[in-house]
């Protein structure tokens, strides 16, 4: 990360002179754990961002973005996290459909859809997970059917983060009657708001409802709604999770960061700094972060030169599970009063404490990074699917 | 080639590993160490630190060195750590050059750095600060080395000075030890005379302290070194190995297993890779996590490694051993990781509000 740009300047200047006034109250607000947290100033949050062109600055310049560098990337989410900017309603469009849509979409396609994501009006959510369809995500068995020139969707997907927030949803369904696993799957992009589909709140043990689940009955988009063909969609689903090139990750590590030194400062007014114990864990969640930033760093270089390195496998389990026992040191700091709610809701760490269990489940859980981890970066052997045992009931 | 290092790193990191990795020799040359009752090859010194230039590495150009600094200086000490190469490096090209970098006067430097460079000196530090009756247990490589650097309080100061180990009444006395590929003496200075000290400098507590945790990431080094060895040799055997008509390794519980100990070993990577490139302000928190993060997770591979080898891994013969006894050594070398952590955590306490 040798060249400078005055990318970052530019964008910390801005946020300086328009994260202020109405906006104050979002500083620092709708990280994942809070992202219910007030919906209709975020998404006016959003269109302020786009209006001013900071949506879409790692697009190609051909549709409205400015073909930034992962570098340019890294310090424009460094700036945002920096200046406390709210947990971003628009990244599922801007950062995972929209390079999707420029790589494998069509030119009516692009026209169609990434004007709204790019002026932060319109806000999309992903259909993957089922409930049949979880670790196994290619178990899909939401189906789509073609009829006069629409595809008709029937199914359920589930734990889709921001779906009472979206406008559309891009959902993997199985085109093909009798395909299993990868095979016969389609990528289609679908309007939420129709008499088809029904999207009903989780409540979690967080209290939140960040996560939804999503009913299609007869639900409908047009023929052309597809990116690829029947029997492309595992290919798109993956690749689209490919453009995370990790631009976000020291974003996310500043708010690590803030979240442990507000722990930190906690224990040495209520004394827990005292504590041996509290001692240890909170030097070892100091040293853990600072092992993080060095192997996204590691990371980052990587894949500037094009390469794929073996340490960004652990990326995801190690933030998911360091998350975790950051949450679980944060109420051992707070001693008995971890237990009180003021004003009878959950204060900030409380909220990390009980979100945080997700961490080492959502976006892949814990035990399928150590697969993934242990075939790909190590070589080991492949799970074998099935194996002949029978399934009782 | 991978950050943080450059192509020149790598052809420097494969001339020792070729090196270093004849010697190990399939765990052939601890076990000769351990034979031969002395844990010092001479013959692979004048190789390794002389011939292939090794020793240099560190040193600053102006006397002979190659001034790669402390990165170049991990390269070495994660392919020692890989072989278990029974060479005073540490002490030498670590602890004892920064120190006369630090504060030997122009004389001395001109005098030592280029002989440290050279190969031609090896050199061994103790700390006398509170050894009143002039003995110390805990020495590393003493007998294996031709100086001692020896530091002890001067009024408020501390004042380094070296005594050759040939000194009359120097009384080096090798310990028997778990590790048997790392020399651990007791070291008697009370017999000798002081024309047969050379004062190197003066400095102070703090000096003397942030020089010597230079060394820590060179520990941390070894440690990360070491441990990759051991998840390599696990990986070897898990796809090699077959039960219930299976190669283990396609068994999660192994599979997750060896999975952990990358992420352990990659996360210890980092943080040594981390300090060895922090700035000089940085520094001492960067070598402290280094080394309490390297130590713990060293201790834990070779640990994990033995138990996923099954009984091969619990015998003599196969040499893992040396490397799990190398790794309980280190978590006891320069002080404890729980102390480190506990002087990490007075510093993040100072820093906070």
């Amino acid at each position: 990360m040798s060249q400078t740009s005055n990318l970052r300047a530019e964008f910390s200047a801005w946020m300086h002179a328009n994260f202020c006034g109405e906006y104050e109250c979002l500083r620092g607000r709708a990280t994942p754990g809070d992202e219910d947290a007030f919906p209709g100033l975020r998404l006016k949050w959003e269109r302020e961002m786009g209006a001013a062109g900071w949506i879409g600055v790692g697009w190609p310049k051909a549709y409205g973005g400015r073909d930034a560098s992962l570098e340019d990337l890294v310090s424009f989410n460094e700036e945002y996290a920096r200046h406390g900017g709210p947990g971003r309603a628009g990244h599922i469009g801007e950062t995972l459909l929209a390079p999707t849509i420029i790589a494998y979409g069509t030119e009516a396609q692009k026209q169609k859809y990434l004007p709204g994501i790019k002026a932060g009006t319109e806000f999309w959510c992903q259909g993957y997970s089922e409930p049949n369809a979880g670790s196994d995500l290619s178990n899909i068995k939401t189906k789509a059917r073609l009829e006069n020139g629409r595809w008709i969707i029937n199914g359920q997907k589930i734990w889709t983060s921001l779906a009472m927030d979206s406008d559309y949803i891009f959902v993997v369904a199985r085109a093909e009657d009798g395909s299993v696993g990868r095979c016969g799957l389609v990528f289609l992009l679908v309007k939420l708001d129709q008499v088809g589909i029904d999207i009903r709140p989780i409540k979690q043990m967080s209290g939140t409802a960040e996560f939804n689940e999503v009913f299609f009955e007869g639900a409908m988009c047009d023929e052309a709604d597809i990116i690829g063909g029947i029997g492309d969609g595992w290919k798109i689903a993956m690749a689209l999770l490919g453009f995370e090139r990790g631009a976000s990750t020291l974003g996310q590590q500043m708010i690590f960061a803030d979240e442990f030194r507000q722990i930190a400062s906690l224990a040495k007014r209520n004394g827990m700094m005292q504590d041996p114990m509290i001692r240890q864990r909170i030097a070892k969640a100091y040293a853990g972060l600072k092992i993080m930033r060095f192997t996204a760093l590691r990371t980052l270089e990587a894949s500037q030169g094009g390469e794929l390195s073996k340490e960004g496998y652990m990326s995801k389990i190690f933030w998911a599970s360091w998350h975790r026992d950051l949450g679980e040191l944060a109420m051992d700091v707070m001693g008995a009063s971890a237990e009180i709610l003021d004003d009878g809701e959950y204060n900030k760490l409380q909220k990390l404490f009980l979100f945080s269990r997700s961490d080492t489940i959502y976006g892949g859980t814990n035990q399928i990074q150590r697969n993934i981890i242990a075939e790909r970066a190590l070589g080991m052997p492949k799970e074998p699917r099935g194996g002949g045992i029978v399934i009782k009931g | 080639m991978a950050y943080p290092f450059t192509d020149e790193h790598e052809m420097i990191r494969m001339a020792a590993r070729g090196f270093l990795q004849d010697w190990y020799d399939g765990g052939a040359g601890p076990e000769r160490i351990y034979q031969s009752g002395k844990a010092y090859d001479s013959r692979a010194w004048a190789g390794f630190a002389g011939e292939l230039g090794m020793a240099a590495i560190a040193i600053d150009e102006a006397y002979g060195g190659a001034s790669l600094g402390d990165l170049g200086r991990v390269i070495v000490m994660e392919e020692l750590g890989a072989s278990l190469c029974s060479l005073p490096f540490l002490t030498t090209c670590g602890i004892v050059a920064d120190l006369i970098d630090g504060i030997g006067t122009d004389e001395i430097k001109q005098d030592v750095l280029p002989k440290i460079a050279a190969g031609e000196m090896r050199a061994a530090y103790l700390d006398g600060h509170d050894a009143k009756d002039k003995r110390v247990y805990n020495t590393v490589y003493a007998d294996c080395v031709d100086t001692i650097f020896l530091s002890r309080r001067a009024g408020d100061a501390i004042e380094v000075v070296s005594i050759p180990t040939e000194a009359n009444g120097l009384i080096i006395t090798p310990e028997k030890t778990m590790d048997p590929t790392r020399s651990f003496c007791a070291v008697d200075w009370s017999g000798v005379a002081p024309l047969d000290m050379t004062v190197i400098g003066k400095t102070t507590q703090i000096q003397l302290n942030e020089i010597v945790m230079r060394s820590f990431i060179s520990l941390a080094a070894e440690c990360v070194g070491g441990a990759q060895k051991c998840l390599d040799m696990t990986l070897e055997y898990a796809a090699q190995r077959v039960q219930f008509d299976r190669p283990i390794a396609s068994f999660q519980a192994i599979k997750h297993r060896c999975a952990d100990m990358f992420i352990c070993i990659e996360a210890a990577r980092s943080a040594v890779y981390a300090a060895a490139l922090a700035a000089p302000d940085d520094k001492t928190e960067a070598a402290l996590i280094a080394k309490a993060y390297a130590v713990d997770a060293y201790f834990k591979i070779t640990g994990d490694a033995i138990q996923l080898h099954g009984g091969i891994g619990f015998t003599w013969e196969y040499p893992l051993h040396f490397f799990f006894k190398r790794a309980r050594a280190n978590r006891s070398m320069f002080g404890s990781a729980p102390r480190d952590y506990d002087r990490l955590a007075t510093l993040i306490f100072e820093d906070v509000a």
